[in-house]
């Protein structure tokens, strides 16, 4: 029958893939670098944070920067999945486990990240022996849990029905990655009843997402709000910090896309139209996001308060202008005008953008935390004068390539063991447009 | 100058003079008053001595220590602070030469190392037309600190006396603190730091702030060990200008050592002010302006401080 | 730990410096001399004791000498005359009593020399300090509209005769240091060894019942050494402690967290987390309803 055909079909193509040399090959490199950030890590452990470029007054570097950066990149699960779901758009069905896969993933190392910042990790336990509710950090340990298990019961739900798919494809291997797909969705039968039951959890559960998602980026931001420092002390923080972070997750999803479609082949689902789409989304994020920078930046220009005018000239068109200039032209300014017209938003042109806004998005992150810390009230006197500057050392690079590596790492077991388009979703929604 | 005397006299007399009012009556008695030496208690053993009359009287042995013998004090001791007092320090601009022996008394007194200076004197000039002047910053121990706002593991504190201290056995190190405080008083131990062997086999201690460990945040404490034994900060009592004054707003007085003001009117006399005050943080240390300068601005340029000296835009 | 490496070397040759030039002290005649300041104290007109204050001078600087020990004698440094050791602390001070032995000796006359000797050993020049002192009672009382009244009466042929021309200074008590009832730093006594000293520290806090200690006291006096005499008296404000400590608030303690944002974050918590919980149960009804197919 037409129909069977299509769905074996469309099962095979969506079906999880061994790798392939460049996929050995790109497991491996993530992999040296992961090791060399963890003898990175080793080295602090051993001699302390001194083995960074952070000083009494640069007291936050790229370790906090990175962090906010992950914590931004988790909130694309959220985007796509569920508000999109939730606007009960259907183009970005094939996105949504790239999406979920994305956040789980970076969120697990916004929290390790945090912990490698961390003067004392061994006293990790007195967060919640000791935990001050009236403390922001403990406000963004609580939200990030939360966050967490919602994403991977969001990233679990609409996987049941490709569970059963998997299990019933490598029914007669008793491979490991068998014994996991049974143990985790032997359950799913897939009868009326369960389709139920999982189809309204989901529905709560984006619902539930969003404000959870908004609640932890919001959380974040106020590390840097509730100080008093000229930059971080904004009322503008929130909306900010979630407007960015909407931005730099739908640039993260674009790569993966591009990324996924040319390794597994899989150009008839994620077709130029979801490119065109995403694009769409994308310059209206930039757009938001260039909003939200001007609100930023210009009303405090405009004022030119003491503490503020050194930081804000610092950034225009002092120390760290070309890194902001870098920033606002390569994460904003470029794709906006790229996205804008219909041959940008092809799948190569779509690509390059993603990887800009992704990068522009990294440094802006460097440059909200560490410009802020080299103005402070007082004058930097009666310090050693390496305290003067910051430059991340070698350790720091390698811990912050180790971290993003390792992101890279789970999204890319992940997207082994589990098929990155959901295939029943596929399935279904193929069905109901032939109807 | 009889600084150093006068406040060991001034302690010494605490215990003595109780005793000696109390001499002819029941020597066993402890009528000590509120504001000193309640801390020392008495052995129950008894000397005898001789009085300015001629007559044998007797002393607790506990009082006739000039240093006495304080008892242990606990965590939640450190933590709940001293009570009915409110410290308070007096900064007078004016003297101040950026001589440093502040510094360098308090970096000794614990142990601090290179590059970290709980006191650091700024050279400070707001304006193009504004006098230049020295001012030493300490913690200002605020009472809304905002660094005790955003510890998430009641590592950093506010005591009952005014206080803020670290506890260092319970820092995460994640330096929010560092972050929060405006003033930039706070130090992070970045690496091992270098004590001499009998302070790091010591166990912990909130008031001494000694021995630091690698990875947690450290500050001017305001020497709560000193007061306890009814003693000044080592800023106060080493500056040689008499630059420091600390004392009890409760009592409405500071002392550095030499001169001792009724707080209220010197503030008020004087013109004292805040640092920052617009940020609502509420510090514990009053400013006198430098006006009437004993010094010249330019006399302090020739010191040295610790590390490189960045001079005022 | 490359400064670890650099501090232990520097410290261990500067130890074994140390008692060489010691010993190359004891040899050659340049030792360092004592300064030594010894005073006589007497406190409410009962306790007496003597203070010995140590000090040398190095690179023109003083420098207080801990560790060094004294004998300290009454009239006389012979044994009978023996009045007690002191061994100055880290800060170069010591004090000692008058022992009961002494008794009958200091009761014979109104005049007295104390003499503190150190011996030959250590880094220093044996020293001999003497100090003499009259008999004197400072007597301290309160007039009409808070004036204080101090008197100072010396022993003089077996009767207390008040003496002029004496600086005293009249203060309040505080922790730490004394705090002068007026702006005057210093009062002189008439003919009749009185002063009056005006209270001009209306409002300054007392203890928690108003009460003051007003202090009279004569410092490094030639010939009465230091006296100081105490009087309580209600004249402070009643001192009323701001309770602000262990309120709620966004600086306390783990538990006193204010109201409003506990019920922020327990709202916030506890609605997600039942979503969450409820999910958990969805996951347990679709295994079952798995197994009824």
């Amino acid at each position: 029958m037409e129909n069977s055909i299509d769905n074996n079909a469309i099962t095979h193509d969506l079906l999880p893939m061994r790798f392939g040399r460049w996929g050995k090959i790109w497991t491996f490199i993530l992999l040296l670098f992961c090791a060399v950030g963890a003898y990175a890590y080793f080295l602090q452990l051993k001699n302390g944070l001194v083995v960074t470029d952070m000083g009494d007054y640069v007291s936050w570097g790229i370790y906090i920067s990175n962090f906010v950066f992950f914590v931004a990149i988790s909130l694309v699960g959220s985007l796509i999945t569920a508000v999109l779901r939730l606007a009960n758009v259907h183009w970005s069905t094939p996105l949504t486990r790239i999406a979920e896969i994305i956040a789980v993933s970076a969120i697990i190392f916004a929290s390790l990240i945090i912990i490698v910042d961390m003067g004392r990790p061994e006293r990790f336990l007195s967060l919640l022996l000791h935990g001050r509710l009236q403390s922001p950090i403990i406000w963004d340990v609580i939200v990030i849990s939360t966050y967490f298990v919602l994403s991977l019961l969001l990233l679990y739900f609409p996987l049941l029905p490709d569970l059963k798919i998997l299990i019933r494809v490598n029914a007669n291997s008793s491979s490991r990655l068998n014994k996991l797909y049974r143990l985790l969705g032997s359950f799913w039968k897939g009868n009326p009843e369960q389709v139920r039951l999982s189809e309204k959890a989901i529905n709560i559960m984006c619902i539930t997402i969003i404000p959870v998602a908004f609640c932890i980026h919001t959380v974040t931001s106020w590390l840097f709000a509730t100080t008093y420092r000229p930059g971080w002390d904004s009322t503008n923080f929130g909306g900010y910090f979630i407007s960015g972070a909407f931005l730099v997750g739908a640039g993260a999803v674009v790569v993966a896309m591009f990324v996924f479609r040319k390794a597994y082949h899989l150009e008839k689902y994620i077709t130029e139209l979801h490119f065109d789409k995403m694009g769409k989304v994308l310059v209206m994020l930039a757009l938001l996001y260039l909003y939200f920078n001007i609100n930023e930046y210009l009303v405090p220009a405009f004022k030119m308060r003491k503490p503020e005018s050194a930081h804000l000239l610092d950034l225009f068109a002092g120390e760290f202008a070309p890194l902001f200039w870098f920033a606002i032209l390569v994460g904003m300014l470029i794709p906006i005008g790229i996205l804008l017209f219909k041959k940008g938003r092809k799948p190569l042109p779509m690509f390059v953008v993603g990887v800009m806004v992704v990068v522009g998005a990294w440094f802006k992150r460097y440059l909200i935390v560490t410009p802020t810390l080299l103005h402070p009230f007082l004058p930097m006197q009666d310090v050693p004068e390496k305290y003067h500057h910051y430059f991340p050392s070698w350790q720091e690079w390698a811990i912050t390539m180790g971290s993003l590596a390792g992101t890279l790492l789970v999204i890319t077991f992940l997207a082994r063991i589990f098929p990155i388009i959901p295939i029943q979703e596929t399935i279904t929604e193929q069905h109901e447009k032939a109807v | 100058m009889n600084q150093e005397n006068n406040s060991r006299r001034e302690f010494l007399l605490s215990g003595l003079t109780a005793a000696a009012l109390a001499a002819g009556c029941s020597p066993k008695k402890n009528p000590f008053d509120e504001y000193a030496g309640n801390e020392v208690k008495p052995t129950g053993e008894m000397v005898k001595l001789l009085s300015v009359d001629g007559e044998v009287i007797e002393m607790d042995k506990a009082f006739l220590k000039p240093v006495p013998d304080l008892p242990h004090v606990s965590n939640s001791e450190e933590r709940k602070g001293m009570e009915g007092k409110k410290f308070v320090m007096v900064i007078d601009l004016s003297r101040c030469k950026n001589v440093g022996a502040c510094k360098k008394a308090c970096n000794h007194a614990h142990q601090l190392n290179p590059g970290q200076n709980w006191i650091k004197i700024l050279e400070m000039q707001e304006a193009v037309h504004t006098a230049p002047y020295w001012e030493p910053t300490t913690c200002m121990h605020c009472d809304e600190p905002p660094c005790v706002k955003v510890c998430p593991v009641d590592a950093t504190f506010k005591r009952q006396d005014g206080i803020v201290l670290i506890d260092s056995d319970r820092c995460i190190g994640c330096r929010f603190c560092m972050a929060a405080c405006p003033y930039s008083s706070r130090v992070f131990n970045w690496e091992e730091p270098i004590l001499e062997k009998e302070v790091a086999a010591q166990p912990y201690s909130c008031e001494t702030s000694m021995p630091q460990k690698k990875g947690t945040v450290s500050k001017c404490d305001f020497c709560p060990d000193m007061a306890r034994m009814g003693e000044l900060p080592h800023c106060v009592s080493a500056c040689p200008n008499g630059v420091f004054a600390f004392g009890d707003i409760n009592e409405d007085s500071v002392t550095n050592g030499a001169e001792t003001w009724r707080f209220s009117d010197l503030i008020r006399d004087k013109a004292g002010y805040r640092l920052m005050e617009d940020l609502g943080t509420k510090p514990s240390v009053y400013y006198l302006p430098p006006a009437n300068r004993t010094f010249p601005f330019e006399s302090g340029l020739e010191k040295d401080s610790t590390g490189a000296v960045t001079p005022a835009k | 730990m490359k400064r670890l490496c650099n501090f232990y070397p520097l410290l261990f040759s500067l130890c074994l410096q140390l008692p060489a030039s010691f010993s190359a002290n004891a040899q050659d005649s340049a030792r360092k001399s004592l300064l030594v300041d010894l005073s006589y104290h007497s406190l409410n007109n009962a306790v007496v004791y003597l203070s010995v204050h140590a000090k040398t001078k190095e690179k023109g600087k003083f420098v207080p000498v801990g560790g060094a020990r004294f004998h300290l004698y009454l009239d006389k440094d012979s044994a009978a005359c023996f009045a007690g050791d002191a061994l100055t602390d880290t800060k170069g001070a010591a004090i000692t009593f008058l022992p009961p032995s002494l008794q009958h000796q200091w009761n014979s006359a109104a005049t007295h020399t104390f003499i503190a000797v150190s011996g030959d050993e250590g880094a220093f020049n044996p020293s001999r300090t003497e100090a003499s002192v009259v008999k004197a009672h400072l007597e301290i009382d309160t007039g009409q509209g808070r004036t204080i009244i101090a008197k100072i009466v010396e022993l003089k042929n077996g009767e207390w005769v008040p003496v002029k021309a004496v600086e005293i200074k009249v203060a309040i008590r505080r922790s730490g240091s004394d705090l002068a009832v007026s702006d005057k730093d210093s009062y002189t006594t008439d003919s009749t060894g009185t002063i009056s000293a005006e209270f001009h520290r209306d409002g300054i806090p007392g203890d928690k019942n108003g009460l003051l200690t007003l202090v009279a006291k004569v410092e490094d006096n030639d010939s009465y050494g230091n006296l100081r005499v105490e009087k309580s008296e209600p004249w402070g404000a009643v001192l009323k402690l701001a309770d602000t400590f262990d309120k709620r608030s966004l600086w306390a303690a783990r538990f006193k967290t204010p109201i409003w944002l506990l019920f922020m974050e327990y709202s916030i918590f506890l609605s997600v987390w039942s979503v969450v919980i409820y999910l958990v149960f969805q996951i347990i009804k679709i295994i079952k309803a798995g197994r009824l197919a």
